[in-house]
């Protein structure tokens, strides 16, 4: 399945359905770049419908998630699957999640 | 119950549904299975991905057993001599934009399993992770 995009305004949310292994990690690093390239403020990875992140996955989120803030722009995760919470917050990554999203303890 | 795969991406896919049946017959929660998935995934890229000088097939042993809440698993491997466990642990209490981006798979690994054992053994790598399960 393949990652679907809605841009409004500055706005975009890239949806990444399924597993994210090391492959699908790299298609949603392009996506990024794409986003970044077309003058986005704020880009939102919605995870609902994933079930599992690997490393490469965090990796591409962590490294985009800092250059956006460098530029005062913003890249988070957004409701992410019970899956993906608890794989975020097994890894010390829950702050990737944009606040309204994340787990209350 | 032994896996064998071959040091190709494409098996990562194939050991998923192996992991998944095998939490499934076992009754195992989501977060176990989903660390016992995360630990086998991280370990197994980077078999993959920087243990061989070539892209030979070879073939990595995977053995899981399950006894007494506890879940214990073997990678071995004839790559490279690799110990995942020399690289430092990574800081978690350090904010975001202070992580690092490298060394995430292992870290992974530290976080996801309560035990790791590394040891090199006749030209094979061998690590051993240990979890308690609920």
């Amino acid at each position: 399945m393949p990652i679907t995009k809605i841009a409004s305004a500055d706005n975009w949310e890239l949806t990444v359905p399924g597993r994210i292994d090391g492959a699908v990690a790299n298609q949603l690093e392009i996506e990024i770049l794409g986003a970044i390239r077309a003058g986005a403020k704020e880009i939102f990875i919605n995870l609902s419908q994933a079930d599992f992140i690997c490393s490469a996955g965090i990796r591409v989120l962590l490294q985009y998630y800092r250059q956006m803030k460098n530029n005062q722009k913003v890249l988070l995760v957004t409701r992410p699957s019970p899956n993906i919470t608890s794989i975020l917050d097994m890894t010390g990554f829950i702050d990737l999640i944009v606040e309204g999203n994340r787990p209350t303890t | 119950m032994n896996i064998s795969l071959r040091n190709d991406p494409v098996e990562l896919s194939r050991l998923a549904e192996i992991l998944e049946e095998f939490g499934r017959r076992h009754g195992l929660t989501q977060r176990d299975l989903l660390a016992l998935d995360l630990s086998l995934h991280e370990h197994l890229t980077n078999i993959i991905n920087y243990g061989y000088d070539n892209t030979k097939p070879r073939e990595i042993q995977i053995r899981l057993r399950l006894g007494d809440r506890l879940l214990h698993l073997e990678v071995e491997d004839d790559a490279r001599p690799f110990n995942p466990l020399e690289r430092p642990p990574v800081d978690t209490t350090v904010p975001l934009d202070q992580k690092p981006l490298g060394g995430l798979g292992i870290h992974i690994i530290r976080q996801s399993m309560d035990q790791l054992e590394y040891r090199r053994d006749g030209g094979r790598n061998i690590l051993t992770m240990r979890k308690r399960i609920a």
